[in-house]
């Protein structure tokens, strides 16, 4: 499993973000954070991140909506939601723009890794 | 793509009732007339692979939604606590994962199954108007004064006033006076800061078994509530009313501001103690205070209580009760019965000087009456508190007989009212007059637990010397666990599960570790504490009284708290244990316990059981269950056909050879042959095959000889001619040649077989993916040449193994299933192995299941020969 996979967490819950991006560091991930959908895809235009989890409930933009920009923008870039809203419209929804997983906090560390690791997997071509 | 092996196949068809697992077969038929696209090497390469990978992510999410299922289904009987939000998070996760699951299933079969859709959309949004957060209406007043309640006002008022209305109104007993601010007037509050969305969100990750996190979560919660501002409305009207009630007061008006939650109060649900009462509140403060009590629903051991016995915070709506204080000369409780006794000829009073709240929150020393039921209520027992001050000043305030009557006669009164035993504050002034502050039902009695063994001490001799002895017994029981003395908030935190919790006096507070305790043990406190009232309601077996006790027990010293006795052992008394009564499942009955009953029949029910069935379509799944069984299904089937309708050469199935020829046939889906296999050849030795669970499950199958078909006693043997006549497929003259061949699908992580082996049925499959949310191995086996009950006996002995080796175990009928998921390779592959050797070796012995001795021989060897082959394979 590919350990060195650079992450980007886009969420406005700064205590779940500030933790989550220090423990991935410290499992040797490269992890950045972002608190908007701006800031994130911000970041996302500086090709930098390899996968994003994002947060279905953003200050300044649906999640949904975030997703929808990523997808268009950049569509080989897994996305992963992740939210404390459990909402199976939005999580068809995500999966129909392209979302790799829908995933509900509480989510322990392990779980969300395996889950960013696989959609890495899957985002590249087959064959490779 | 195969040999050309269709002859049978039509008859099978026709007669085939049970072996549905090889239907993927009959697929095949109706693809044979579909165009094939002719692609170049490289480009058909490359398209099975992605489908590969599309088929990879399937099986994912199926592992994940049979996970979630299994969840959901066990919360139901595992007695553990579970609130709303784990039933709506699952069943979103599982609807998203079956989405998912249509999703690769329609791309894997090039835009087929997309009728798929329908159902699923029929059935989710049937299960999401279930679990949706049902907006809640703010309409109706926000005040009601006490003289217009009763119990038909409980929607607005919460049970607590409602029956305190019942007490005033109806019964015509004495009760402050005052109003409630009533439910609607919370509603409005919640709504005005937009708290819910707020709260819900802070709820949402809490693990409540994380002491820790639960105190920020609460505290943060009720911090929120407590800081936000009321409506201006509906601060002046609870001033107005104020005034008002007021008006015939001398003095400044003191109230005392009750919570009473809707849902609290119900027979065998009390929230005792969980929420606030704030005593002798002048006007300046009552909107904090109102604010404060309502921010107590979230206290954390109501939080607590609220997971444990499945009640929805927004089921929950606090109201409260705004009365005016009673000066209390002396105040107590009452219970219409003895708690432990429903049909006792007396009452039982606890009383002491001033206010009622020190006999309820357990901190201080009360004198104790039985009283008579029967009038004039004779006292038949009086306890007097051991009081150090009254000793000292000679004066302590007595309850008199007079008094004592009374009380015993208002007891009766409002038993007879409410119509069952009643729990009941009182408090009587200065003036000596009489006030009811509170009428409940009398909790989960102490007897109703164990109605079997009535008798005080268990009938056990022999026992050892007790550390401990002559505590009264709080809640019946017994418990073992080390020792754990928590006297701050920082022990709470410490506080290992399974422990007995030690304490000197029975705070309500401590109620939050009665989850994790064994047992209790307090110095002080008696019955009528509110810690007493939960660990009876969670079954947790509580001592009260027990003097000495931090002294003499220390911590992580392993004791027995045998609790109905009044007594504390060290060590393991196994004789005591052994009478425990097992915990009542707190859940059952309760709204999110019955919510998740109704939501099941959406989710568990496996319509959908025969492939080869005309109704194995897309418009009969009814439940989320089919619709998974639907997916994998025809996922494995597309898999299978993959190389037909791309015009695949017929040599992808090769002939396994293992010195001969062998009636097994493997296909490759992706990366189960080495890379110097050629792909001409028919055959396939096991040297080429790199496919894991494929060589695991060979070893199994082939580690030790088969003995053979066991020796068949005549009724054996007759079961199966009786058996051969109604079902031709068990004929070998019948039998197609297609049945008898068993496929390998594999790649290097991935193998399906199906087998059919004498006379039965069996399904392997296992992904041993990168990760372990990928991993699984299932297996489904089904039929037998035997009648039902010899076919049912081998069943039961394949279950009890898989079920040692820890699979999770299905039976229905005749068929049954088994799965892992979740768990290491290495273990997966050590699970394989045994599933390999009981293809093999459970072979037609369902005919000598009949006969005990036999029965238990083949068990003992089967059990010898798998650890054989797990010990040599692990060393090999």
């Amino acid at each position: 499993m590919a350990t060195d996979l650079k992450i980007l967490l886009i969420d406005d819950e700064i205590d779940f973000v500030e933790t989550t991006c220090k423990r991935l560091i410290r499992r040797g991930f490269s992890a950045k954070t972002a608190l908007t959908c701006a800031e994130g895809l911000t970041i996302i235009d500086s090709g930098w991140p390899e996968v994003v989890v994002l947060d279905v409930m953003l200050p300044d933009r649906d999640g949904v909506d975030c997703l929808r920009e990523i997808k268009e923008k950049w569509p080989s870039l897994p996305v992963i939601l992740l939210t404390g809203h459990a909402c199976m419209q939005t999580g068809m929804h995500g999966l129909e723009y392209g979302a790799s997983d829908y995933c509900l906090k509480p989510i322990d560390l392990e779980t969300l890794v395996e889950k960013i690791s696989i959609a890495h997997r899957e985002s590249r071509k087959p064959g490779i | 793509m195969f040999p050309p092996a269709h002859s049978g196949l039509s008859r099978r068809r026709q007669t085939s009732t049970s072996d549905h697992d090889m239907s993927f077969l009959f697929d095949r038929l109706t693809s044979l007339f579909r165009s094939k696209p002719r692609l170049k090497p490289a480009e058909l390469q490359a398209a099975f692979r992605g489908h590969y990978k599309e088929f990879r992510a399937l099986l994912t999410a199926n592992n994940n939604a049979l996970e979630l299922m299994a969840e959901l289904e066990q919360a139901l009987t595992a007695g553990h606590s579970f609130g709303m939000a784990f039933v709506r998070g699952n069943c979103t996760a599982l609807s998203v994962n079956i989405y998912k699951m249509i999703q690769h299933l329609t791309r894997l079969a090039d835009g087929r199954y997309a009728e798929l859709d329908h159902p699923f959309r029929t059935i989710t949004r049937e299960l999401e108007q279930l679990i949706a957060i049902r907006s809640l209406s703010k309409e109706g007043p926000v005040i009601l004064s006490m003289d217009e309640i009763d119990v038909t006002k409980v929607d607005q008022v919460g049970e607590k006033m409602a029956n305190l209305g019942e007490v005033r109104n109806r019964v015509n007993l004495r009760t402050p006076d005052g109003f409630v601010i009533t439910a609607a007037a919370a509603r409005q509050f919640a709504a005005a800061n937009d708290l819910q969305v707020e709260i819900n969100r802070r709820l949402k990750g809490l693990d409540i078994d994380n002491l820790e996190e639960l105190y920020t979560v609460s505290a943060g919660i009720q911090g929120l509530i407590s800081n936000a501002p009321l409506p201006g409305e509906l601060e002046e009207a609870i001033l107005a009313r104020h005034q008002q009630l007021a008006a015939d007061t001398e003095n400044e008006l003191l109230v005392a501001l009750r919570s009473s939650a809707l849902g609290e109060d119900s027979i065998n649900v009390s929230f005792a103690g969980q929420y606030r009462t704030q005593l002798n509140v002048s006007r300046e403060f009552i909107a904090q205070a109102y604010k404060e009590i309502v921010a107590g629903k979230y206290k954390s051991q109501a939080i607590v209580y609220r997971q444990q016995r499945g009640y929805r915070n927004l089921d929950v709506h606090m109201c409260v009760g705004c009365l005016r204080m009673v000066e209390g000369d002396i105040s107590g409780v009452l219970y219409s019965r003895a708690p432990d006794d429903p049909r006792s000829p007396f009452v039982i009073i606890q009383a002491a000087p001033g206010l009622a709240s020190t006999v309820v929150d357990g901190s201080g020393a009360t004198d104790q009456f039985r009283v008579s039921r029967t009038s004039p209520h004779p006292i038949l027992h009086k306890q007097f508190a051991e009081d150090e001050n009254a000793s000292i000043t000679g004066f302590r305030k007595m309850l008199t007989d007079a008094q004592a009557a009374e009380l015993a006669a208002v007891g009766v009164r409002l038993e007879e009212h409410f119509g069952t035993p009643q729990d009941i504050e009182w408090s009587i002034d200065h003036s000596g007059l009489l006030y009811i502050l509170q009428s409940r039902p009398l909790g989960r009695s102490i007897s109703e637990e164990s109605p079997v063994n009535g008798a005080y001490n268990p009938p056990v001799t022999d026992l050892p010397e007790p550390l401990l002895a002559g505590g009264a017994c709080a809640s019946r029981g017994v418990g073992y666990g080390p020792a754990f003395k928590v006297r701050s908030s920082l022990d709470l935190l410490r506080f290992p599960k399974g422990a007995v919790l030690v304490i000197e006096t029975p705070y309500p507070e401590w109620a939050s570790l009665l989850n994790r305790a064994a047992a209790v043990v307090s110095e002080t406190g008696q019955m009528a504490a509110h810690l007493a009232t939960v660990a009876r309601e969670f079954g947790v077996p509580a001592i009260f009284g027990m003097k000495q006790a931090r002294e003499i027990l220390t911590n992580d010293t392993l004791i027995t708290v045998d609790a109905t006795a009044g007594k504390v052992y060290a060590g393991k008394v196994e004789p005591l244990l052994a009478l425990a009564a097992p915990k009542p499942n707190l859940m059952v009955g309760s709204p999110v316990y019955k919510l998740l009953i109704k939501a099941l029949t959406l989710i568990t029910p496996l319509n959908l059981t025969d492939p080869t069935s005309p109704y194995f379509r897309p418009d009969s799944c009814k439940t989320l269950h089919d619709l998974t069984r639907f997916c994998h299904e025809k996922a494995v089937v597309e898999m299978f056909n993959f190389g037909e309708r791309y015009g695949f050469d017929d040599k992808a199935a090769k002939q396994l050879v293992v010195d001969a020829p062998s009636q097994w046939w493997v296909i490759d889906l992706d990366d189960g042959f080495t890379p110097d296999f050629d792909p001409e050849s028919r055959y396939i030795d096991l040297g080429h095959i790199v496919s894991l669970p494929m060589l695991a499950i060979w070893q199994g199958m082939t580690a030790f000889p088969w003995g053979g078909p066991p020796p068949v006693s005549l009724g054996g043997f007759g079961s199966i001619i009786f058996q051969s006549t109604r079902n031709p497929n068990l004929d070998p003259a019948v039998r197609s040649a297609m049945a008898a061949k068993n496929y390998f699908l594999i790649s290097k992580n991935y193998c399906n077989l199906s087998v059919r082996l004498g006379y039965h049925f069996a399904l392997v499959e296992a992904n041993l993916g990168e990760f372990l949310t990928e991993n699984y191995v299932s297996f489904q086996f089904k039929g037998g040449a035997a009648d039902e009950n010899r076919r049912l006996l081998r069943i039961r002995l394949i279950s009890d193994i898989l079920n040692e080796f820890g699979f999770r175990v299905e039976q229905k009928v005749d068929a049954m299933t088994a799965r892992i998921e979740k768990k290491p390779g290495s273990f997966l592959l050590e699970r394989l192995k045994i599933l390999g050797y009981l293809l093999i070796h459970t072979r037609q012995i369902d005919m000598v299941m009949a006969d005990e001795g036999m029965a238990a021989e083949y068990r003992r060897k089967i059990m010898a020969d798998l650890h054989t082959l797990l010990i040599s394979t692990t060393e090999g």
